[in-house]
């Protein structure tokens, strides 16, 4: 049985999305969303919002100029100074 | 002669593999290529020079993040300044959503933005937003995780990443309404 209201749901809502909730707050935030459609909605507003920030922001990789230029010195570095 | 005692072959595989997070969470702290390029290389050198600190099979890329960020701190910060912080306060959690709540519940706008401008959004952010963000949001780090690095308590990560998402979607949000991808609400009377 949930006792959680919208605020209290939504409290716990950014530590909810980011997995950084006990197992039973888990339950009791799920218990919530699934019976508030307006906090669900926000919920997928914000997980999506989420998704798309982690997708974007990780397309950017270590150019291979760097990483060689890296390689070479730390090679060289192991070669004794 | 202070040769490291070759830590070569664990080094590798155990540093190596985080060169993009440290890369892009240099572009984040720097907000300048060149810089961040040159900050990845210092602490890739600086690790493998204190390489037999590390307790192997601990966390590496928090040990590598720390060290990148203590290098930031200590050679870089200086030699550009920052970007002016945001003078926008942090909006209410629901602000943004409730006026997309009718025409675009799921956000589907933010796809339609490019990365280039996601990316921007998030370097004008105040420097010890954009830091948390990148570290939780981006790179996947838990809130202890950052904590330590850090050296702040769980609870400032905590509301620094609400603030910095707050103020992240509000100019994600305006930019969608300037571009035309998304309608502003109108102002009931």
């Amino acid at each position: 049985m949930s006792r959680l209201d919208c605020e209290q749901a939504l409290d716990h809502l950014q530590d909810y999305l980011k997995r950084e909730l006990t197992p039973e707050l888990v339950l009791e935030v799920r218990v919530h969303l699934d019976r508030c459609r307006d906090c669900a909605g926000y919920a997928r507003f914000e997980e999506r919002f989420l998704q798309m920030l982690e997708t974007r922001a990780r397309r950017e990789i270590c150019p291979k100029e760097l990483r060689a230029r890296i390689l070479a010195a730390l090679r060289a570095e192991a070669g004794g100074s | 002669m202070a040769e490291p005692s070759a830590p070569g072959r664990s080094f590798d595989e155990e540093a190596l593999p985080h060169l993009d997070t440290l890369y892009r969470v240099a572009l984040r702290l720097t907000a300048d290529p060149t810089l961040a390029e040159d900050l990845v290389q210092d602490t890739m050198l600086k690790a493998y020079r204190s390489w037999r600190q590390y307790r192997p099979g601990t966390n590496a890329r928090g040990w590598l993040l720390t060290i990148l960020r203590n290098t930031f701190i200590n050679d870089y910060r200086r030699r550009k300044h920052e970007p002016v912080a945001m003078d926008l306060e942090a909006v209410e959690p629901h602000a943004l959503y409730r006026s997309i709540q009718e025409t675009d519940p799921e956000g589907s706008f933010f796809s339609q933005i490019v990365d280039a401008k996601v990316l921007e959004a998030i370097d004008a952010l105040a420097p010890e937003f954009r830091e948390v963000l990148a570290l939780s949001d981006i790179e996947g780090l838990s809130y202890g995780e950052i904590a330590e690095s850090l050296q702040i308590p769980v609870g400032t990560v905590k509301s620094r990443l609400f603030r910095a998402r707050r103020q992240l979607q509000a100019v994600l949000y305006t930019h969608a309404v300037e571009m035309g991808y998304i309608k502003p609400r109108e102002t009931a009377p």
